[in-house]
């Protein structure tokens, strides 16, 4: 596995800056919030940013095409990872969305949304007209809904949502036309009416009312909200200092050093904090996306734009969510969040956007 | 790759994908203003919440509920107690805060972390018990050091005492801290960390209704930890009133009696089968369970081999030795292999399946009908009945009196006891039942064995004359005396017969008469029963070695109109009628004179 020197030169060593500068902002932020408690979350998360970064480096040096033709396998193996979650997984807080190989966890989920990064880049990269027909529409609708659906019966709404985020960026990319928008959305209406009846559990229709209004529940699901609101507002433009929250050091914080990490950045850092880190995003992802005018084909703009989407999307959700603008659903916050798998999967997106840039030359 | 040559026209989707990404800038743009919002222009209002915010909730404990006795003698109360709770927020220096705190209350530092550990995860602010059941002088070096230990606070809460010491400790059982596996697996329960339950007795038989609502209050601090006010207060409610059938008179009787040997007392209200007195020696303090005990003592508890926490009233297995001759009578008669006049002739001894057994009276008592041989607890009259009557017909008799299973009294941990037969040696022991076993069966020997509730319970039944009965503390709670079936009943005329001999026993001279009280027509049955093989225990005694027996007394009284059965072991007492009758006696007597001063009032 050979990397040619001149494709050496093609990486976008911004890009990884950016990504590794983000990574280790998180590794402080969590130390600052997991201090006190036994684990050394930092620590590990370090671990996790190397594992992570050497997997991202993996993923370049095989082109991506490779990985195009794969798709088909893969999503294969996806569909059968996630019904063997389903039908093996003990519940864990509630959800299955975690099987044990041996020493190893696996959240099938995550690696879903990897291999449907690539199963759309091949479906669409041979779809040249302007507008998607209704025949393409579905069978892409039907490649998308197998794995959706197990993925919403673990239940895991936090993956499920960014999913369909993905799915939905896609077929924009694609082309829809207004009819089908009108389409889409009634039907994401009806099926949200249905579903909130009939699908959602109580404790998930508890965080969409907690959002309308966290003072009804002070101390059950807006507890976390409103928690997170004062650590935030009481942050002010320069914050309380490094590892001198109030909110976070004395416990008042839920998830700390995972779901809520902006949180802490938000009160420790302040406004300063929240406008570095967002810039940075801004940056990162400005880089990934405008990056599609280098791709050198259909799969690869794909490939681009979906990817950045994955991350745009949950780096989105999740700082609405922390300042309550937005459910509780458990999406972490890319780079940022303590947790391996997270981390991994924005890795290997992030990877697979430098692959396409450093590839966009066709005879390479 | 040749077709890679041939760049596609990709425009479009190149086009879409920057709209969709100028889209989320925009997006981010109003995230970054809402920030803007919430930590520039409203921060004032967050940084109050945030000073405001640290609720605190502290549990007001309620008080247990009361145990009383039949006449509202209080024999289990509450008193205002302390305890010690640290708020790790104030700790300064942890390790020489540890230091500290384990050398002011005496606790070792490896059991102080340990209890903090508890609590690892809860804010900083919120107290941790660490030590309590402390009295005022106890607290006093801690208040008087306040100072020095900004981390502690010192609250009172309601603590168990029990008035009497160890006034019918086995009845009422003790109270232990609830371990957070038992919290775990009962969470219905809401059990705090912490908090004493009932372990054993009464305390644990109802410690759902004795247990009250714990209170709160919930009080705001400030980042310095002073409580700026209160935001709600739920009083706590006390347990619930649990009424014993229980007479702290008697049972002080039965205790004083007890004192210095191994045994148990029970008496029974033979009306409703509520239990008024049941005493169980050696015993011990259960006031001493409640301010923890070091590990020295509660090791010298459990490994005393007087075992002090067994209540030998229904845990006891002991051989009924006679008392099993009621037993042979009520079958044999019901049964129609004797009638009350059949007679047997003693001569001391006889030979049966060729070995010679003997009747504990050498001389022999001559010729006798069952009366006389319930009387004299004659072992050559059983002998004979019992090789009459076989095992079988011996077992279903003993368990139609209740032998061989729970009476269903409200205490936990009630032996079942044993009633041998030929199937049971079979599954059992694999071997079969060789017919000199039932000889002894006959006279309460074997490997028959009986806990004393169920020959109180026994007695009692056979004093109402075969109403059943379910001995109980607490009379609502009870199910009401277990139904029979009226095939098992035995015959009317069997129960006058076999108390007719009771009666003799301990009124015509018998056996029993050390139970006898002048006016209340007490009717029972002895039994001492051998702790050791007949060989051994004559090896024992040409040795100069004193051979004791565990002796019974089982009885009731008065013969017509029963008011009280009374049932007596003590271990290694001798004779049954030299040494349980007495204390039986002394039940009797004093049952007999509140009988009267109640009929006078």
């Amino acid at each position: 596995m050979m990397i040619d020197r001149r494709l050496v030169r093609e990486i976008d060593w911004v890009l990884l800056a950016l990504i590794l500068v983000q990574s280790l902002i998180g590794v402080f932020f969590i130390y600052s919030s997991s201090h006190f408690i036994p684990g050394a979350y930092h620590v590990r998360q370090l671990v996790w940013i190397g594992i992570s970064f050497l997997v991202m480096l993996l993923v370049l040096a095989i082109d991506y095409k490779y990985f195009v033709s794969l798709s088909g396998y893969l999503y294969g193996l996806v569909v059968v990872l996630l019904a063997a979650t389903l039908a093996f997984a003990r519940l864990v807080a509630g959800t299955k969305s975690w099987i044990t190989l041996g020493l190893m966890q696996l959240q099938p989920s995550e690696l879903a949304k990897i291999v449907m990064i690539l199963v759309f880049a091949r479906l669409f990269a041979e779809y040249k007209s302007a507008y998607l027909t209704t025949q393409h529409t579905l069978g892409a609708l039907l490649v998308a809904a197998v794995p959706l659906a197990l993925i919403v019966a673990q239940p895991d709404l936090g993956t499920a949502m960014t999913f369909i985020a993905i799915i939905g960026g896609a077929f924009i990319l694609a082309g829809l036309r207004k009819k089908a928008i009108i389409v889409f959305l009634l039907a994401a209406i009806v099926l949200g009416i249905g579903g909130w009846h009939l699908a959602l559990k109580d404790y998930q229709k508890k965080r969409v009312t907690t959002l309308i209004n966290p003072a009804g529940d002070p101390k059950g699901s807006g507890y976390q909200v409103i928690q997170s609101k004062i650590a935030i507002g009481s942050g002010g433009f320069a914050g309380k200092g490094f590892a001198k929250g109030t909110q976070s050091q004395l416990r008042f914080l839920p998830a700390r050093h995972t779901d809520f990490i902006f949180s802490v950045i938000g009160e420790e850092a302040g406004f300063l904090g929240v406008v570095v880190v967002i810039a940075l995003y801004f940056a990162l992802l400005a880089r990934m996306f405008l990056s599609v005018s280098k791709a050198r084909d259909r799969a690869g703009v794909y490939i681009i734009f979906t990817a950045s989407l994955l991350i745009a999307f949950q780096f989105l959700i999740n700082v609405l969510m922390i300042i309550g603008l937005f459910p509780v659903v458990g999406i972490t916050l890319p780079f940022l969040s303590y947790g391996g798998s997270s981390l991994l999967t924005t890795y290997v997106a992030c990877g697979l956007v430098l692959n396409v840039k450093m590839r966009r030359f066709a005879n390479v | 790759m040749p077709e890679n040559r041939i760049y596609e026209d990709l425009t479009l989707v190149r086009r879409r994908a920057n709209a969709v990404f100028w889209a989320i800038a925009v997006l981010i743009f109003l995230v970054l203003s809402y920030y803007w919002k919430v930590q520039i222009l409203e921060h004032k209002k967050y940084t109050a919440l945030a000073e405001a915010n640290r609720i605190r909730q502290r549990v007001l404990a309620a008080p247990r509920g009361l145990i009383l006795d039949r006449n509202k003698v209080i024999l289990a109360d509450n008193k205002a107690s302390f305890k010690v709770s640290l708020i790790r927020e104030n700790v300064k220096d942890e390790a020489a805060s540890m230091a500290g705190i384990s050398r002011l209350l005496g606790i070792t530092e490896p059991t102080l972390r340990g209890r903090v550990d508890l609590h690892k995860d809860s804010p900083l602010f919120e107290p941790i018990v660490i030590a309590d059941g402390l009295d005022s002088r106890d607290v006093a070096p801690i208040e008087s050091r306040r100072r020095e230990f900004p981390e502690l606070v010192v609250e009172s809460e309601p603590q168990r005492t029990y008035p009497n010491g160890g006034l019918a400790a086995h009845v009422l059982g003790y109270l232990q801290e609830q371990t957070p596996e038992e919290i775990r697996a009962r969470p219905d329960r809401q059990v705090r960390a912490g908090e004493m339950v009932g372990k054993t007795g009464v305390e644990r038989e109802y410690d759902d209704t004795l247990r009250g609502e714990d209170g709160s209050v919930y009080e705001v601090v400030d980042s310095l930890g002073r409580v700026r006010g209160t935001q709600a207060t739920v009083h706590p409610t006390q347990g619930g009133e649990v009424i014993l059938t229980l007479d702290a008179d008697l049972q002080r009787i039965a205790e004083e009696a007890l004192e210095g040997r191994e045994g148990v007392v029970v008496a029974l209200d033979v009306e409703t089968g509520g239990v008024l007195a049941l005493a169980s020696y050696p015993t011990y303090d259960p006031n001493r369970f409640i301010t923890r005990f070091t590990p020295a003592e509660w090791s010298e508890l459990m490994t005393d081999p007087l075992s002090p926490l067994e209540n030998r009233a229904i845990r006891g297995l002991y051989a009924p030795g006679s008392i099993f001759k009621l037993v042979m009578s009520m079958g044999g008669l019901d049964s129609g292999t004797v009638t009350p006049e059949t007679t047997a002739y003693c001569s001391g001894s006889t030979q049966i399946y060729g070995a010679i057994r003997h009747c504990w009276f050498t001389p022999g008592h001559g010729a006798m009908d069952l009366s006389a041989a319930i009387k004299n607890s004659c072992n050559i009259y059983f002998y004979s009945l019992g090789r009459k009557m076989g095992i079988e017909l011996i077992a279903r008799s003993a368990s139609r009196l209740g032998l061989g299973r729970r009476t269903g009294i409200d205490l936990a941990g009630e032996k079942d006891g044993l009633v041998p037969n030929e199937d049971w040696k079979r599954r059992t022991l694999h071997e079969p039942w060789y017919p000199g076993e039932t000889i002894s069966i006959a006279i309460g020997q074997g490997q028959l064995q009986v806990t004393p509730i169920q020959i109180a319970t026994m007695t009692a039944m056979i004093a109402k004359r075969g109403d059943p009965v379910r001995p109980h503390f607490v009379e609502k709670d009870v199910e009401g005396p277990p139904a029979i079936d009226p095939a098992l009943a035995f015959m009317k005329s069997t129960y006058e017969a076999v108390i007719a001999g009771m009666w003799r026993s301990a009124n015509e001279g018998g056996t029993g008469q050390g139970a006898r009280v002048e006016g209340f027509d007490v009717c029972g049955k002895t039994g001492s029963t051998q702790t050791m093989s007949r060989e051994s225990a004559a090896k024992l005694a040409q040795a100069g070695r004193e051979v004791k027996t565990h002796s019974w007394f089982s009885g009731f009284a008065p013969r017509t109109g029963p008011r009280i059965a009374v049932t007596v072991l003590v271990e290694y007492g001798g004779g049954g009628g030299a040494t349980a009758a007495p204390v039986a006696g002394r039940i009797f007597d004093k049952y007999r004179s509140k009988l009267a001063s109640e009929a006078g009032r």
